[in-house]
């Protein structure tokens, strides 16, 4: 009988006999009434080796009052989950984009940044997205010219190209039916494709989806575009030298921002745009005279798209310079002020609406707080709900992203969603970029093929004033309740 | 000569006359009138002495003598006495030549010699001449600076005799005279330069006594580090013989480990028979980290010495390490995200958290390991089963994948690192696993685990050496792996026999054969073991020419360098066996064998000869300079002077090397400055971390967790956040960006990779050698770390060790007292009591060291037993230590 001491994790267990006559199971079972552990669990170190439960003891050499260790726990034996977690790393790319977040980027072709960001900012409105899906070979109608319908189609598929994939997209197909509908884009200096304005892009390609989305088999015609970027403007043309007028309506798909000594903010500079001097032929005094137009708007689109009057022709260097001027955009633009009587009589009730849906949220607040506070804490509760307003409507936009939705009603707020940036000194050379908002709410600036996430605070410091990116072309997304 | 001090000594006693010679003829009318008694008194001596009279002649020099022994100017100008009497200089010479052999001869050459320090011409060595023929009174007597420029001389008149063979005894008794007199004047370095000038340190030995010893052997271990060998380790003998003649056994212990002398490590044991301070010698071994047995000659009792062993052993460690934490109350576990620190960046942060990144996941493994290593809980690996967090153990290993589940397993023994009971019983269950990467994590685990801890009954050896010969290759990796890492040093010839012939195996994986071969060498680190290099050497010839592309490969000659690391000419004759490898790995095998020999020796040929290598611009396909560029790093960071040069150098390299150099340049940072986060590097290698060759870039920020690892600091930390935002789509850059993270907050703040310890003095051959492995493998980041050996980043586990002073009494409690804590200056050869630390605050123990920090005892009550005040430290009660009333 030899005894020896087991040590097993933090105890000891002194003067454990061993029977030598019988093999170390019995040993191993001796120490499972000690320790718990089954005996097959059990490893014994002696001496740099393990006790084999069919050992010869003799062999072993264990000494009288040995140390030896024992090692082993009755805990349960991990076992991999029946179902493995899922892999970033294995899924499949589709689904890849939703865990991303937001959608690819494109490839630049040599130059082609300005489409980049335009298809960037108008891949960002899902009505137009849909009404692209609804669009097929077929349907187009006679009217449409093979060119346009070639580019809606390179459209609709890039767009779904982009939302499945995330990997950058090359966008060939789109680039060589683009230069083929509108040539000046095929333009080439010294061999390569010049840089061209974001602008003319952006007007060119809505123009063609304007022409070719329209449902002609429907009875009222409707057409996507206009409803998704129409803005009606009512005018009135005065002349002040005869004291002639006369009013007229036109529609456009975009609001100029006049850049000029005094605006300093996007709301200046719509007043001002709206404002304009032109010289015709008056019919009073039988020559031409200087007519004062004053617009005002009297129908919303639902995607509000602003450009700043960034450039201009300067004659000396014969190209489009750029006014570098800072010019302030709010995230959440109220174009109420800038809107006809009629349309305003429209938007007072959804306003008021929104104001007491509003008020009841910061009442809501407000009371919640001043139940447990005392009352001058009312004026900070009231600052912190305006801004968690503001910071609402991402949250808020899902609800009212169905279109054509009888019962939604513009209410003359709009928020910005997408920002097309340009960098450079003329809009035939520097850098355009996209800055879109996702529908998580989170801001991806586009840049090319690189979607870099950005905050929000850092979007409107895309004011200008300096060689950064400066926002060119902004869209804002009507803000609507449902009544 | 390589102490600048005597050098400057020797030319500023030259330089004075020149200056002089022209002020003195104008000086000559404006003389004070006390002046110019004096010098009319000694110009009539002068005359006296031509004087034919002996009696005259004796008076006249006995009073010129007294003369210029009072003048008691300042050493900053020339005594009046030499100067009134130089222009004379040459009419007493002349008359010298003239007078018969006598006394007063005698008397005059004295004179003469004295006079000849300012007065002779360079190189002419007239002092010393005149000297020699002189009365040999006592050397002390004409002043420190007589003797000083006296020294001088002689090391050139000992030259020149030397290349012509002359006798030069009457040299080297003017020598003892010069050494006796500067060792009782305070001036130690200057006898410590003669006695090296005329190559006779042994002289000095007699010379030390109780209150000069210090400041020699302090001077003599600094000077070490300059000296081309063998004299460096001559010095080095000799600090030792002094410091065991005063019993200072501890430095003696130092010393010997420096030297890397088991025979002289056992000679400090048995000399001293005080138990209290051979627990102390055990403490600074378990630090260095090599493997010693006591014997009954070192310690007779039993028990004692089975105590002593333990200590040895490290099995207190994680013990002490505890402590530590609990007393800077950090024991709460981090999770990876309190590291990331995610809410502070913008919103780039992670976009999709719904669906797991294996990646990410592998990189949160690794962050919780180092950031919890050695507390014993974590939030992802050791929580239990049923609390509510959900987080159970066995769902944090499965949200790895594949391989990702090996060092997920094995980071369960670095959380319980040097927990040895503990670590195994919670390792346990991975064994029963039907998963072979589970498997092969448990086993590395026990690896990890028993990292410097030795066990009498080697649980890792029993456990791990089961699994060696297994048919799976990720099993036989970690059973190889976690050998190589808990026996690290042992020179366990068990191992040896079982692991070698998987070397030779024809049928092994080239990855099994290599990590054997790191195993091997980490095993006999530094041991130049024959038979291990012949099996490594005979592995590397018995590569296929497809093999040799492989990355792996590249941990063959590095298995081969680190049995030779700092072991300077061992490795020549291995170094020429190389030559004869297959040409796609000679030059790789050479400057790894080359680097790894004069590691930590600060040797400048070596560095300029490895810098030499890098200049050259390569034909394709050449991977001998990344080892070369990390090989400059491994032996400048001997020394503190050629650390800083070879930053620079390693900043042209940047500059101008090619593509594959300048991925290995930030990894050389690293090494440099490991655990010591320099500002200059820093910025360097925050300026790498956006460099437009990923690779580059992957290794600068790798390196910037090395050089901030266990620090905390708050810049490296915001750089890494703000890069894991820079490059959060970079799946391979972020994942480098965590692992630095990781590192920067190793052990919460608590551990340091650095291997050098006691005051940057002692290398520690094991943690070093970790260390280089690792960077070895980072050279080819893609494949290695990125690909599926990313466990090699538990190397590191060997360098780690707390950054701790932690004082112990006489029973090895911790015992709380106050230090003082701050930056060390360098004290070597100052005169007085200089203050070893600047800038100190007064903590209580147990404290932090930063990288540069000094403590010293802010309390007279209790005495360290410990020169250094680093790890573990006993304190004894000081006797004569009296309250303040």
């Amino acid at each position: 009988m030899l005894t020896v001491s087991v040590k097993w994790q933090k105890e000891v267990f002194k003067a454990v006999e061993i029977d030598t006559s019988q093999p170390p199971y019995v040993f191993k079972c001796q120490l499972f009434d000690l320790t718990g552990v089954p005996p097959e669990r059990q490893k014994i170190m002696v001496k740099g080796g393990l006790l084999k439960d069919d050992a010869d003891w003799s062999t072993v050499g264990v000494k009288q009052g040995q140390k030896l260790m024992m090692m082993g726990t009755a805990d349960e034996i991990v076992k991999a989950p029946e179902k493995g977690p899922v892999f970033m790393e294995d899924l499949p790319e589709e689904e890849l984009v939703v865990s991303l977040g937001h959608s690819a980027g494109l490839f630049n072709l040599g130059n082609t940044c300005y489409m980049n960001s335009t298809v960037q900012c108008l891949h960002s409105v899902p009505e137009l997205k849909s009404a692209l899906v609804k669009y097929s070979h077929s349907g187009r109608s006679n009217d449409l010219d093979q060119t346009s319908h070639m580019l809606t189609v390179a459209t609709r598929d890039l767009f779904s190209e982009l939302d499945k994939s995330v990997k950058p997209v090359a966008p060939m197909q789109f680039w060589m039916v683009l230069r083929k509908k509108y040539p000046q884009f095929g333009q080439l200096h010294n061999g390569v494709f010049m840089q061209q304005d974001a602008e003319e892009c952006w007007t060119q390609l809505l123009y063609t989806l304007s022409q070719s989305l329209r449902s002609p088999g429907s009875s009222e015609n409707l057409d996507t575009v206009k409803d998704l970027f129409g803005i009606e403007l009512a005018s009135r043309i005065h002349c002040q030298e005869s004291g002639e007028e006369s009013s007229e309506t036109e529609s456009v798909y975009s609001l100029k921002c006049h850049i000029s000594q005094e605006v300093n903010h996007l709301h200046e500079g719509l007043k001002h745009g709206l404002k304009s001097e032109l010289e015709k032929a008056s019919p009073a005094l039988g020559r031409s005279a200087i007519y004062l137009k004053e617009s005002r708007i009297n129908g919303l689109p639902r995607y509000l798209t602003i450009q700043f009057v960034r450039f201009f022709w300067k004659r000396e260097s014969n190209q489009k310079a750029k006014i570098l001027r800072k010019v302030d955009y709010p995230l959440e633009l109220d174009v109420y002020d800038l809107c006809s009587d009629e349309l305003r009589k429209q938007l007072e009730g959804p306003r008021q609406f929104l104001r007491d849906e509003e008020g009841k949220k910061l009442g809501l607040k407000a009371n919640e707080k001043s139940s447990g506070t005392k009352d001058d804490d009312v004026k900070m509760t009231d600052a912190e709900g305006s801004s968690n307003a503001s910071a609402e409507p991402s949250a808020t936009t899902p609800q009212e992203g169905v279109p054509s939705d009888k019962e939604s009603h513009l209410t003359g707020i709009y928020d910005l969603v997408a920002v097309l940036t340009h960098k450079g000194r003329s809009a035939d050379s520097g850098h355009y970029v996209a800055w879109v908002k996702q529908e998580s709410g989170k801001w991806i600036e586009f840049d090319d093929d690189n979607p870099i996430p950005q905050r929000e605070e850092d979007i409107v410091k895309l004011s200008g004033g300096g060689d950064w990116h400066m926002a060119y072309i902004c869209m804002y997304k009507a803000r609507t309740i449902a009544m | 000569m390589s102490d600048p001090k005597s050098g400057a000594g020797t030319s500023q006693t030259k330089a004075p006359p020149k200056d002089h010679k022209k002020k003195d003829e104008k000086k000559d009318e404006d003389l004070s009138e006390e002046d110019l008694a004096l010098k009319q008194q000694l110009e009539l001596y002068v005359e006296r002495v031509q004087d034919p009279d002996p009696g005259l002649q004796k008076v006249a020099l006995e009073s010129m003598r007294q003369e210029i022994r009072t003048s008691t100017s300042s050493m900053t100008s020339v005594p009046k006495p030499l100067k009134f009497l130089r222009p004379h200089y040459g009419t007493l010479k002349a008359f010298y030549e003239t007078m018969p052999e006598s006394d007063l001869k005698k008397y005059l050459a004295d004179i003469l010699s004295v006079l000849a320090l300012t007065m002779s011409a360079e190189g002419e060595r007239e002092s010393l001449k005149y000297r020699l023929l002189g009365s040999e009174g006592d050397i002390g007597l004409w002043g420190h600076e007589y003797v000083r420029n006296l020294a001088g001389e002689i090391a050139q008149e000992y030259m020149k005799r030397q290349s012509e063979e002359a006798p030069i005894e009457d040299l080297m008794e003017l020598v003892q005279q010069i050494v006796a007199f500067h060792m009782k004047h305070n001036a130690e370095p200057e006898a410590v330069d003669l006695l090296m000038e005329v190559e006779d340190l042994d002289l000095l030995v007699e010379h030390v006594d109780s209150t000069n010893f210090r400041r020699t052997c302090l001077y003599l271990t600094s000077a070490a580090r300059y000296l081309p060998g063998p004299d460096d380790m001559l010095v080095l003998d000799i600090a030792y013989t002094i410091y065991l003649k005063f019993e200072e056994y501890a430095n003696a212990l130092q010393i010997a480990l420096f030297l890397d002398n088991l025979q002289h490590v056992r000679q400090v044991f048995e000399s001293c028979d005080d138990l209290l301070r051979k627990k102390q010698f055990c403490y600074i071994l378990a630090r260095h980290g090599i493997a010693f047995e006591l014997d009954d000659e070192m310690c007779a009792e039993d028990s004692d010495r089975e105590f002593l062993q333990d200590i040895i052993n490290n099995a207190k460690l994680s013990e002490g390490y505890l402590t530590l934490a609990r007393d800077i109350e950090v024991m709460e576990p981090k999770s990876p995200e309190d590291i990331y620190k995610a809410h502070l960046l913008d919103g780039r942060a992670s976009a999709g958290a719904s669906v797991d990144s294996a990646r990410q996941n592998l990189a949160a493994t690794f962050v919780n390991a180092f950031v919890n290593a050695g507390f014993g809980q974590d939030k992802l690996m050791t929580v239990p089963p049923d609390s509510s967090s959900g987080g159970s153990s066995g769902n944090w290993l499965f949200k790895n994948k594949e391989h990702g589940k090996t060092s997920a397993a094995a980071s369960l023994g670095m959380i319980l690192l040097w927990d040895v009971d503990s670590g195994l019983a919670q390792i346990d269950k991975y064994f029963h696993s039907n998963d072979n990467h589970v498997i092969a994590g448990a086993l590395l685990g026990v690896g990890i685990v028993n990292c410097s801890v030795n066990n009498d009954c080697d649980p890792a050896l029993a456990l791990l050496s089961e699994y060696i010969g297994k048919e799976d290759s990720s099993i036989r990796i970690g059973a190889i792996m976690g050998l190589g890492i808990a026996y690290a040093g042992a020179q366990n010839e068990q191992i040896r026999s079982s692991l070698t012939p998987i070397l030779n195996d024809a049928k092994a994986p080239l990855d099994v054969i290599a990590f054997t071969a790191i195993s091997l060498g980490l095993i006999y680190v530094g041991s130049c073991n024959e038979e291990v290099a012949q099996a490594i050497i005979i592995a590397l010839m018995d590569r296929s020419d497809s093999e040799f592309g492989e990355p792996l490969t590249r941990l063959l000659p590095l298995g081969l360098g680190l049995l030779y690391l700092g072991k300077q000419e061992s490795v020549e004759a291995t170094a020429e066996v190389s030559k004869t490898f297959n040409e796609k790995i000679r030059k790789y095998c050479d400057m790894t064998l080359l680097s790894c020999a004069y590691a930590g020796t600060g040797n400048v040929l070596k560095v300029q000869n490895l810098l030499g290598h890098c200049a050259q611009h390569l034909e394709k396909g050449e991977t001998h300079q990344g080892p070369a560029v990390l090989g400059i790093a491994m032996v400048a960071m001997g020394e503190e002077l050629g650390l800083e040069m070879s930053i620079r150098s390693l900043e042209h390299l940047l500059q101008y090397g090619e593509q594959n150099i300048r991925r290995a340049v930030p990894l050389a940072l690293g090494l440099l400055c490991i655990s010591n986060p320099k500002v200059n590097v820093m910025d360097t290698l925050s300026r790498l971390s956006h460099d437009t060759d990923s690779e580059v870039a992957m290794a600068a920020v790798i390196s910037l967790g090395l050089i901030g690892s266990g620090t905390n600091n708050a810049r490296i930390a915001g750089m890494l956040r703000n890069l894991s935002s820079y490059y959060y789509k970079d799946a391979s850059l972020l994942f480098c960006v965590r692992i630095a993270q990781g590192l920067v907050h190793l052990g919460k703040g608590l551990l340091t990779l650095n291997p050098y310890h006691s005051d940057r003095f002692l290398l520690s051959p094991t943690a070093l050698a970790g260390l280089v492995t690792m960077l070895h493998a980072c050279l080819d980041m893609k494949a290695i770390i990125l690909g599926k050996y990313h466990y090699v980043l538990y190397f590191l586990v060997l360098a780690m060790q707390p950054r701790m002073l932690m004082t112990v009494d006489e029973n090895l409690k911790p015992l709380s007292v106050p230090v003082r804590v701050g930056q060390a200056v360098d004290v070597v050869g100052q005169a007085g009591r200089p203050k070893t630390i600047t800038g100190f605050q007064t903590h209580s123990t147990p404290v932090l060291l930063a990288a540069g920090d000094r403590a010293e005892l802010a309390t007279e009550k209790y005495i360290p037993l410990s020169p250094i005040l680093e790890g573990h430290v006993i304190l004894k009660e000081n006797p004569d230590y009296r309250e303040d009333s």
